[in-house]
């Protein structure tokens, strides 16, 4: 279901010879991407921090950046669970809109307080979610148009609510702790002289939806059976796992979370609005591509993701505050994700290469 | 143009698929390649085709004049650029191109970069019409049916001049009809000076269509281009099976013949076609399914598994009438499992753990509160590799690293662990070497004596005369025969191939 | 699907002697066809606009527009079908219409380039940027879809460094007035962009190169062992992909006299919804140039209408959405039900 891929050459000179070797063949530490990633953050860390020192300033920086983390995070993992069944969605952006809507209308109109409002937009967006995965398994039309033409519908639909349901652009409505979550810091909360660590109140929350998603991914029965339906689709419905259901699953998280994130985003910014969202795509790719997560299907890396979000907005602030312009980033990001993946590909092939002599 | 593959051998690791095998192929026959599953003929036709190069021997041709030429393939264009055509069981064709622009499609006729289409249509019909087939050459070739495929391969095949033309099993999904006209074709083939070698397991049709035969044992070539009429069927068979295999030999193992089946099928058809299907397996028993490829054995299987609609008919487990509507509800409503011949595409998840592809099946069960955990799984495998004789690495090895026995091991051991009580265990032993087979076999005899009820599908009759209590042969969607097995090769297997060609003469 | 092809490529009386049974035949696979049910859309839909207008829609000024602003979703269509036909994709098209088109503004006004000098090197601009996109894909073997991810974040980062935020205007009046003018009232961009599909469709339907392409991405297999490299064909399709962005990047200088960097922000959808909607397959092997033509036809009617109506212009993406949709799920009943009829 995913992307056509390249494996044209390989077709015909590895025609199976239904005999392989037994050999175990672990990688060498330095072949896990994860690690790569963690070593260019605390490269690029260091260099900015020597060019600007402003770059480990607490207010400035640090706060800020954890915040862009976390959405971006949480963005990521929407992705990412859809990665898992080998699809995609393109949705993502937009079924983050659709809950922000959900969320402020609910906030504006019902007062209801943050948490429930927020589980409105996390419900809203799974069904959103659930009605991709739904047409995907009932046609078996490609995750990419299906995702892309739900995409397009809800742009439309988004910015239809937003201008004759709700009060043209945005809600203006700051709900109680609304507030909180967005200008605090835990530092701001003290026991008597002990105060907490300059780390903003939506951190947590971006960290245990990613300790969530692992915990699915590599301990519960659902989350695996999603992976394996990514992995080998017939095997999986040979080996009793009822693959449609995964698939819809999959899909109504990936909308759940891409609600989180929606909500996420309109803390940080302050407004639910309408082009919440807008900035999604790419990051939602970039996180758990730089982690190594292949669109294949079949494997996930949450820590990747945490990484390769983190990597992201540590490039993001960086040039930023060496004056680059907001367009120039894109420059970059673009050539770091290129430059990443085939340096990955490299020390692959040198990995798998340097374990068959051996 | 003679061509022939001398002496040739081809090692893998741990087998020797090839043992100097020697194929030879004169202009203007008709040659049938015979042997039975993993006796290396299709090992021998990748060797030929450029698909493998050989460990040993080599390729040549004689000219009319006695000049040898030796050839040396790197890959399958160079085999064909040699003159040696191949109608692949995977289609070769582009689906959305017409007839003549596959036919055309190694040597598309071009003008100034631009396809020359009426050359293009001229040169289809005239390799069609070689072929004497009326095909409209300007139909989009993903509307043809199967036959009129395989005919547009061949006919691509002449758009090269190919001199060798291997037919690999053409008739598996051919009706009678369009077998007879395909065998019109190759015959025509034959008298313009082609050689065309048939590989094919109806003996039936090789005897009505070939001309010489060289058959195939153990990768050895026990008849070189012999004239095929010097035989007879029976002297073919032998020659095919050999002595049985110097396996296990198991005595007839006692089974309670007046127990309640575990599986019964009464008079059970099928969407796929089946008809009036009766068997039953009692508990503890292999019953052995046996069958040409193409007799419909798997799909029967399937359609018990849910996997495809039974249209007539009681299929009852443990007595009891079962309507089994997924692979999910057959494996926890009636511990019913289904070992696919299929592994690498649909029995394991090769990019997977083993502990996964093991503990896959009892996830439900392993689970706690939903989550599963590792310790669990890996304790599955630990118990599943001794029990089985599984060389691994360890649980967190990826399944797509292990040898093809391996493979079907942890293909197994996922049912096992799912504590089934019955198996439908498809083809287990193809692409899998001697001994590892014989290996094989005793896990399976070890699995029915302690209770499974197994039904054995495989096209490998001295497997199946090895294992089996009981052998219900298939034919064309129907059960034409069934007799209890004495484990005494000669005997039951002339049996065996009399009640097929029986069937398929009438 | 499959049948895409041979509708678009039969030409019923092309052929000297051909059968009336076949040709018979082909008239109904058209019937049954995806291009069949298009053209009759866009029909409909065109005579329900202008009637229900008043016929609005047929004044000179407002059918010019029409087909004026028709002829950019052709072009990005037609890049995006070049990639799928190897079963690729190219998610840089619509970033790279606008850096062409800011580059061939630049070499104008900064440069001080004459205009057709600027032309062909944006267009060539645009190709190099498609070769190195197939390159990379080749030779790092990475994902398509991934690759152009990445070189589309790159290129929106040079779009805007062209001349960051700010607008070229006042560049060559004579490409301008030529882009904006009509020959017997057809708009010379809508020539332009037919005159170009017209190309892609004989380039797919007749030359070797194409029918190579579409070799290999209907079956690399076959492709491989009939001699044609698979690796080229994806280069190839990425070029080409290239090329006719850059293409769509002139037209855009030539039509609108003032360009910025934000053209190219709403292109990506459409370039992948035309195909589509034309019946191109992802999985590759087939290309539809008259669905692709059609498909943003009926596109831009739903822009128009949105104009003509006055209507909320959220409309238009939530219907196009709709549309995407129902076209592949039109498709998969069709190609469900002929499978069953076999």
């Amino acid at each position: 279901m995913s992307a056509p891929t390249q494996e044209s050459d390989a077709m015909v000179t590895t025609a199976d010879p239904g005999v392989g070797t037994d050999a175990p063949r672990g990688l060498p530490f330095w072949a896990n991407p994860r690690f790569g990633l963690l070593v260019v953050i605390v490269v690029l860390v260091i260099v900015f921090t020597s060019l600007r020192s402003s770059f480990l300033n607490t207010s400035l920086t640090l706060v800020p950046m954890q915040q862009d983390v976390s959405v971006f995070l949480v963005v990521g993992l929407a992705q990412l669970c859809v990665l898992s069944l080998g699809h995609m969605n393109l949705a993502v952006p937009r079924m983050a809109a659709i809950s922000a809507f959900a969320m402020g209308w609910c906030y504006q109109h019902l007062s209801v307080p943050l948490w429930l409002g927020l589980l409105i937009g996390l419900v809203v967006g799974a069904a959103v979610g659930a009605l991709a995965g739904w047409i995907i398994t009932a046609t078996g039309v490609n995750s990419f148009i299906v995702t892309l033409a739900l995409d397009f519908a809800l742009v439309g639909l988004v910015s239809l609510l937003y201008s004759h349901v709700g009060d043209g652009v945005a809600f203006p409505v700051h709900p109680a702790g609304m507030t909180a979550l967005r200008n605090d810091t835990f530092s701001d909360y003290c026991a008597g002289n002990i105060c907490g660590p300059p780390v903003p109140l939506i951190v947590p929350i971006a960290l245990v939806a990613a300790l969530l998603v692992a915990v699915l991914f590599r301990l519960a029965r659902v989350g695996r059976e999603m992976l394996m339906t990514g992995s080998n689709l017939r095997a999986a419905r040979l080996s009793g796992i009822p693959t449609s259901r995964r698939i819809i699953q999959a899909h109504a998280l990936s909308g759940a979370l891409a609600a989180l994130a929606g909500f996420l985003l309109a803390v940080n910014s302050g407004a639910f609005s309408a082009d919440i969202g807008n900035s999604f795509l790419l990051p939602s790719f970039l996180g758990p591509v730089l982690g190594g997560t292949l669109l294949s299907g079949g494997a996930v890396s949450i820590l990747g993701t945490v990484l390769g979000a983190a990597l992201t907005e540590v490039i993001r602030t960086g040039l930023n505050l060496l004056n680059f312009s907001v367009q120039d980033l894109n420059i970059y990001i673009g050539l770091v994700l290129l430059v990443a993946l085939s340096l990955d590909r490299v020390r692959h092939v040198l990995a798998e290469r340097r374990g068959t002599r051996a | 143009m003679t061509f022939i593959a001398e002496k040739i051998v081809k090692v893998f690791p741990g087998v020797r698929a090839l043992d100097h095998a020697t194929l030879r192929l004169e202009p203007g026959a008709i040659h049938a390649l015979l042997g039975e599953n993993g006796a290396g003929k299709s090992t021998l036709i990748k060797v030929v085709t450029g698909v493998y190069k050989p460990d040993g021997g080599r390729l040549l041709t004689t000219a009319g004049d006695g000049t040898m030429t030796e050839l040396n393939f790197s890959g399958p264009l160079d085999a064909q650029r040699a003159g040696i055509g191949v109608v692949h069981q995977e289609r070769n064709l582009v689906p959305a191109f017409s007839v003549a622009e596959n036919i055309a499609l190694q040597a598309v006729p071009k003008r100034h970069g631009f396809v020359d289409r009426d050359a293009m249509r001229n040169l289809a019909r005239q390799c069609l019409d070689r072929l004497d087939v009326q095909l409209d050459v300007d139909r989009t070739v993903g509307a043809l049916s199967v036959a009129q495929m395989q005919l547009v391969e061949i006919a691509k095949a002449l758009a090269v001049d190919s001199t060798v033309l291997l037919l690999d099993e053409p008739t598996a999904s051919l009706t009678g009809d369009e077998a007879e006209r395909l065998y019109t074709v190759v015959r025509s083939l034959r008298d313009q000076g082609h050689s065309v070698v048939l590989v094919s397991h109806r003996l039936e049709e090789v005897f009505a269509v070939a001309d010489t035969v060289t058959v195939l044992r153990d990768g050895r070539s026990v008849a070189e281009a012999e004239p095929l009429a010097a035989h007879t069927r029976d002297d073919v068979v032998t020659l095919m099976v050999g002595r049985a295999l110097a396996d296990l030999h198991l005595d007839a193992r006692s089974v309670a013949k007046d127990a309640v089946p575990a599986l019964e099928l009464d008079d059970v058809s099928t969407a796929d076609g089946h008809r009036d299907i009766s068997l039953r397996v009692q508990p503890g028993e292999i019953l052995g399914l046996y069958g040409l490829v193409g007799a419909g054995r798997s799909e029967l299987a399937r359609a018990v598994l849910g996997l495809g609609a039974i249209t007539g008919g009681t299929v009852r487990v443990h007595g009891k009438p079962a309507s089994i509507r997924s692979v999910s509800h057959a494996l926890q409503r009636y511990r019913l499992g289904y070992v696919t011949e299929n592994r690498k595409e649909e029995g394991l998840f090769l990019d997977q753990t083993i502990a996964r592809n093991v503990s896959v099946t009892v996830w439900r069960r392993l689970s706690r509160a939903g989550l599963v955990r590792g310790k669990d799984e890996r304790a599955l495998v630990d118990r599943y590799k001794d029990q089985l004789g599984m060389r691994i690495s360890g649980p967190m090895q990826l399944a797509g690293q292990l040898s093809g026995g391996n493979q079907q091991k942890v293909s197994l051991a996922k049912w096992l662990a799912a504590d089934c009580d019955i198996l439908v265990i498809d083809e287990p032993t193809v692409g899998i070497d001697v001994r590892t087979k014989a290996a094989f076999h005793e896990l399976i005899v070890g699995l029915a004596d302690s209770g499974i009820a197994i039904l054995l599908i495989s096209s490998d009759l001295p497997e199946m005369i090895t294992l089996a209590d009981r052998i219900a042969v298939m034919s064309d969607y129907r059960i034409v025969g069934e007799l209890d097995n004495d484990h005494r090769y000669d005997k039951t297997s002339q049996h065996v191939i009399r009640m097929i060609h029986a069937e398929i003469a009438s | 699907m499959t049948s895409t092809i041979d509708t678009t490529g039969a030409k019923p009386s092309g052929e000297p002697d051909s059968r009336r049974g076949s040709s018979l035949l082909r008239a109904q696979v058209f019937l049954r066809g995806t291009d069949f049910t298009l053209i009759v859309i866009a029909l409909v839909g065109f005579v329900v606009l202008a009637s229900t207008t008043g016929g609005n829609l047929l004044t000179g000024g407002t059918l010019k527009a029409v087909f004026q602003y028709l002829a950019v979703p052709i072009l990005v269509g037609l890049a995006q079908m070049s990639v799928l036909a190897v079963g690729q994709m190219n998610l840089s098209v619509g970033v790279l219409t606008g850096f062409t088109a800011m580059a061939a503004a630049w070499l104008m006004v900064r440069a001080g380039l004459p205009a057709p000098v600027a032309v062909i090197a944006a267009v060539l601009l645009g190709g190099a940027v498609g070769l190195a996109n197939g390159l990379l894909v080749v030779l790092t073997r990475i994902n398509g879809f991934i690759v152009t991810l990445a070189t589309m974040t790159v290129i929106d980062g040079l779009r805007y460094g062209v001349n960051g935020t700010g607008t070229f205007q006042n560049y060559s009046s004579g490409l301008v007035s030529l882009g904006q003018g009509s020959i017997l009232g057809v708009p010379n961009v809508f020539i332009l962009a037919i005159a170009v599909a017209g190309a892609v469709a004989v380039f797919f339907r007749r030359a070797v190169l194409g029918r190579q392409l579409l070799a290999s991405g209907g079956n690399p297999f076959a492709a491989r062992l009939s001699g044609i490299s698979n690796d080229r064909a994806i280069v190839v399709a990425h070029t080409l992909s290239g090329l006719l962005a850059g293409v769509a990047g002139i037209v855009v200088v030539a039509l609108s006299g003032s360009v910025n960097a934000s053209i190219g922000d709403d292109l990506l959808l459409p370039s992948f919804a035309a195909p589509i909607i034309g019946g191109v397959a992802l999985t590759g092997g087939v290309v539809a140039v008259l669905g692709t033509c059609l498909a943003a036809f009926i596109v831009r009617l739903v822009d128009v209408a949105q104009a003509q109506y006055s209507i909320d212009r959220s409309w238009v993406d939530l219907i196009v959405g709709a549309v995407v949709l129902g076209a592949v799920l039109i498709t998969q009943v069709r190609t469900g039900r002929e499978g069953r009829r076999k």
